[in-house]
């Protein structure tokens, strides 16, 4: 007997097997209620490990989604940075072109102030050193610019042509030491002459001893030099300063135009020519 | 491919027997709470019990391993929901063929495991549709098969190596210890 069990165990037991499942199927099958003695046992011994697993598995989920949430953010952030940028750009580039719409309306104020034809200007190079004061314009003799002629902002005025190009042009400002301006204090009108220093502010030299000048005071083109239109803002007096064994009075002006920002310009043709220019017309 | 329990000596097997017991034991266990917690996020859930029970037609013997896979298919019943019965049969009948075949065909190449995998996932799916859609098995059985069979055995064919050798090197332990 237990020969012929051993040597049909493979039948036997699957046989068996089988047989239970199948019993347990077809009863359950035709129950309406769930016949599952010993699963209550299994579901108990399962809940806590598939609680844990579970817990475990949304909290990896949950993990990865946030890190696909982090990289989606990185990239919706770098999106959006770049998006920035153009935009800072576009207000730079806005700002710009609202500050030279500002300063071009006031040069076309002076423009139509100024008797004659005068010619606008942008200032197209410097310096190239530390002791000269002058400026490249990027107008020339084609465009009517002649040596000579009066070089004016809003503000006040910059300087004079010294040199003349078929397309630009050299001017040199009024802050050099070797310019001259022929000015009046529009208060007291005395007069001097405004001209720069190698160290510090321009003066206005030769202004007598007894003259009246104040700190404060507007200094103004006489319009005498005959380079200058008469009455255009030079600059304002900051110190004076008389001194018992000088014949004139040290007069420091510190001038109304920004040399230094300087962009655009009016260049005027120099009164005597002006008025040359009227006679013909006048003829 | 795991050496075969046979090969084995009869006394350390004979040993060994009761922690390999314990060792599907926790085997069936870890491949229920992954089916059933794990991965039921994925669409398509992979059958580790099947693969287990393939393993155990293939390298245990007749008895134990007709109980163990008795016992797989009832925990998977009791944790599924489904009628009870419906995989504790189909479990049982799989190591049931698996076994059968396994005596006649040459096992020592993957060829004919992969082929024993195929044939269980078959087995599977034709019993489980006969034994939950009686009315509607020949109605469902192509749509069923495009929908479900071919993942089912694309993931099984996949899963069988590292599942194999996993459980190959757990017996080593378990023979070692």
């Amino acid at each position: 007997m237990r020969e012929v069990l051993h040597r049909y165990r493979l039948f036997l037991s699957c046989g068996f097997f089988l047989f239970v499942s199948l019993l347990l199927a077809t009863i359950n099958a035709r129950s309406p209620y769930r016949m599952d003695p010993t699963g209550v046992l299994f579901l108990e011994v399962m809940q806590p490990l598939q609680v844990g697993v579970t817990a475990l598995t949304q909290g990896t989920r949950k993990m990865l989604g946030q890190y696909r949430d982090l990289l989606s953010v990185h990239q919706t952030n770098k999106v959006l940075r770049a998006r920035l940028e153009s935009l800072e750009q576009i207000q730079e580039r806005l700002v710009e072109l609202e500050l030279s719409n500002q300063r071009l309306e006031l040069l076309l104020g002076l423009r139509a102030q100024s008797s004659g034809t005068p010619i606008a200007a942008r200032v197209i190079g410097r310096n190239p050193g530390t002791w000269t004061h002058t400026a490249v314009l990027d107008k020339g003799e084609r465009h009517g610019i002649q040596k000579g002629m009066a070089v004016l902002t809003p503000a006040g005025v910059v300087g004079q042509v010294v040199s003349v190009g078929p397309h630009a042009s050299h001017l040199l400002l009024i802050s050099a030491a070797n310019s001259g301006v022929d000015a009046l204090v529009q208060r007291s009108r005395v007069s001097g002459i405004v001209s720069g220093a190698i160290v510090g502010n321009c003066q206005l030299k030769y202004v007598q001893r007894d003259s009246d000048v104040e700190v404060g005071d507007v200094i103004i083109t006489s319009g005498l030099d005959g380079v200058f239109p008469k009455g255009q803002q030079i600059g304002r007096v900051t110190r004076v300063a008389t001194r018992h064994d000088e014949m004139f009075q040290d007069v420091e002006v510190v001038l109304s135009a920004e040399l230094a920002k300087i962009e655009e310009v009016l260049v005027v043709a120099p009164a005597a020519i002006r008025a040359g220019a009227e006679h013909l017309r006048n003829e | 491919m795991p050496r075969l329990p046979s090969e084995q000596e009869p006394s350390t097997f004979e040993t060994n027997r009761l922690r390999t017991f314990g060792l599907f034991g926790v085997c069936g266990a870890g491949a229920v709470l992954l089916q059933t917690s794990v991965f039921y996020h994925l669409p398509f859930v992979p059958d580790l019990l099947l693969i287990l029970c393939v393993y155990l037609g293939i390298y245990h013997g007749a008895l134990a391993g007709a109980a163990s896979a008795f016992f797989l298919g009832y925990v998977l019943d009791s944790c599924s929901g489904a009628p009870v019965g419906i995989w504790t049969f189909t479990m049982s009948l799989v190591f049931t063929t698996t076994k059968l075949l396994s005596q006649s065909l040459l096992m020592h190449n993957p060829l004919s495991v992969f082929g024993l995998v195929a044939c269980a996932v078959f087995l599977k799916a034709v019993t489980s549709l006969a034994l939950l859609e009686t009315h509607w098995a020949l109605a469902l059985i192509w749509p069923f098969f495009t929908h479900y069979v071919l993942w089912d055995l694309l993931l099984a064919l996949l899963l069988t190596p590292p599942i194999f050798a996993l459980l190959a090197t757990g017996e080593r332990a378990v023979a070692r210890a």
